[in-house]
């Protein structure tokens, strides 16, 4: 375990993957649920880091099937807004992740996961903590 | 309505350096409606500037709030209780929100967390276009309703200034030139005679010539009890 923690904002759509299905990944992985990914603010995301998020990944459906049309497609700018003020405050941008999940495919929630935190390994290769 | 823009978080952050609790205060006017300065921007400046301190290991402390309004005396009440909570104040209010606050409670440290930019409209979501320049001597009346001063990249009072191509002007060709708009929209009216009239140089006066402006309504002011 590498004392990492990710913070994983979702669509409740797009999957239902456990804290079982992300256990091989050596991070701590929260797992916090929305109505819709277009639900998810640039606050939530800013809050995920304040409460020790290393890195914070925002999951929500496949471009075009949505449940709610347009909604991952939201929450995509607001991960552009929030990567913004990430570097207006010296920390890396990467450290916001999006992923597009066909809905309910835990194979690709888990994959995404993986992805976050192998980007976290390049920013943080030491396994630092920014807080 | 007045369009405003968030200042870069680092900027604040320089603000509020001495400080270790601050209240961030929005406004439900005007930016909210354009997306500076509302609840959801409170909440993410907020969060922004807690987290870049806990980075610095120097935690802030946040209140957050938004008022109906903040170019309003009465609106503003609720600062004389928040003055005593915190030592400083951010405000998501345009200019004119901080500059009633800082005249009415002179010992309140107040900042401004937006640039305020100009008068625009919302033509579309996420798009706000300038439209008045609020330059006190409004003549849209000759222009079909379309202000020259405001969307003329040179000011000019008497048609186009010849750069424009296409109907695109040669400053910003992705921006309508509005005098071939104005031309259009009057020729459409059937007021086209109204170019005819020929403008002098612009008075400017009204514009703001010996300092801020004020507009009074005599037969507003009974029983008046603002601060003052």
């Amino acid at each position: 375990m590498s004392g990492w923690k990710i913070a994983i904002l979702c669509c409740h759509y797009t999957n239902e993957a456990t804290a079982e299905d992300v256990a091989d990944i050596p991070a701590q992985i929260e797992i916090r649920r929305f109505p819709c990914s277009g639900r998810i603010e640039v606050a939530d995301i800013l809050r995920a880091f304040e409460n020790d998020a290393e890195a914070v990944l925002v999951a929500g459906c496949e471009r075009g099937s949505c449940h709610n049309r347009s909604g991952s497609l939201r929450a995509e700018k607001r991960v552009e807004a929030a990567r913004k003020i990430l570097e207006e405050i010296g920390m890396e941008p990467e450290r916001v992740q999006m992923a597009f999940i066909p809905r309910l495919d835990t194979g690709a929630f888990v994959a995404a996961a993986k992805d976050t935190f192998e980007k976290l390994l390049e920013i943080s290769p030491k396994g630092e903590t920014t807080s | 309505m007045i369009i405003a823009e968030r200042k870069p978080i680092g900027r604040i952050l320089q603000m509020i350096a001495p400080f270790k609790k601050v209240a961030v205060i929005g406004c439900r006017g005007c930016v909210a409606i354009c997306s500076a300065g509302g609840d959801r921007e409170v909440e993410t400046v907020a969060a922004a500037l807690r987290l870049a301190r806990k980075r610095e290991g120097r935690p802030l402390e946040t209140v957050e709030d938004t008022f109906v309004r903040q170019c309003d005396p009465e609106y503003l009440t609720p600062l004389e209780e928040l003055r005593k909570e915190v030592e400083a104040v951010v405000s998501l209010a345009c200019g004119v929100g901080v500059n009633l606050a800082a005249d009415l409670y002179p010992d309140l440290k107040i900042y401004p967390g937006v640039d305020t930019s100009f008068y625009g409209a919302n033509p579309s979501l996420g798009q706000w276009e300038e439209k008045c320049r609020g330059c006190g001597d409004c003549i849209i009346d000759f222009t079909g309703g379309l202000c020259p001063i405001a969307r003329c990249a040179k000011n000019l009072l008497n048609g186009p200034c010849g750069g424009s191509q296409g109907g695109r002007c040669e400053i910003r060709p992705e921006v309508a030139c509005v005098w071939h708009q104005i031309y259009e929209r009057l020729k459409a009216r059937g007021e086209v005679e109204k170019l005819t009239q020929i403008w002098p140089a612009k008075n400017w006066i009204p514009a703001g010539h010996g300092g801020p402006r004020e507009r009074v309504r005599p037969d507003l002011q009974f029983n008046n009890n603002s601060k003052k």
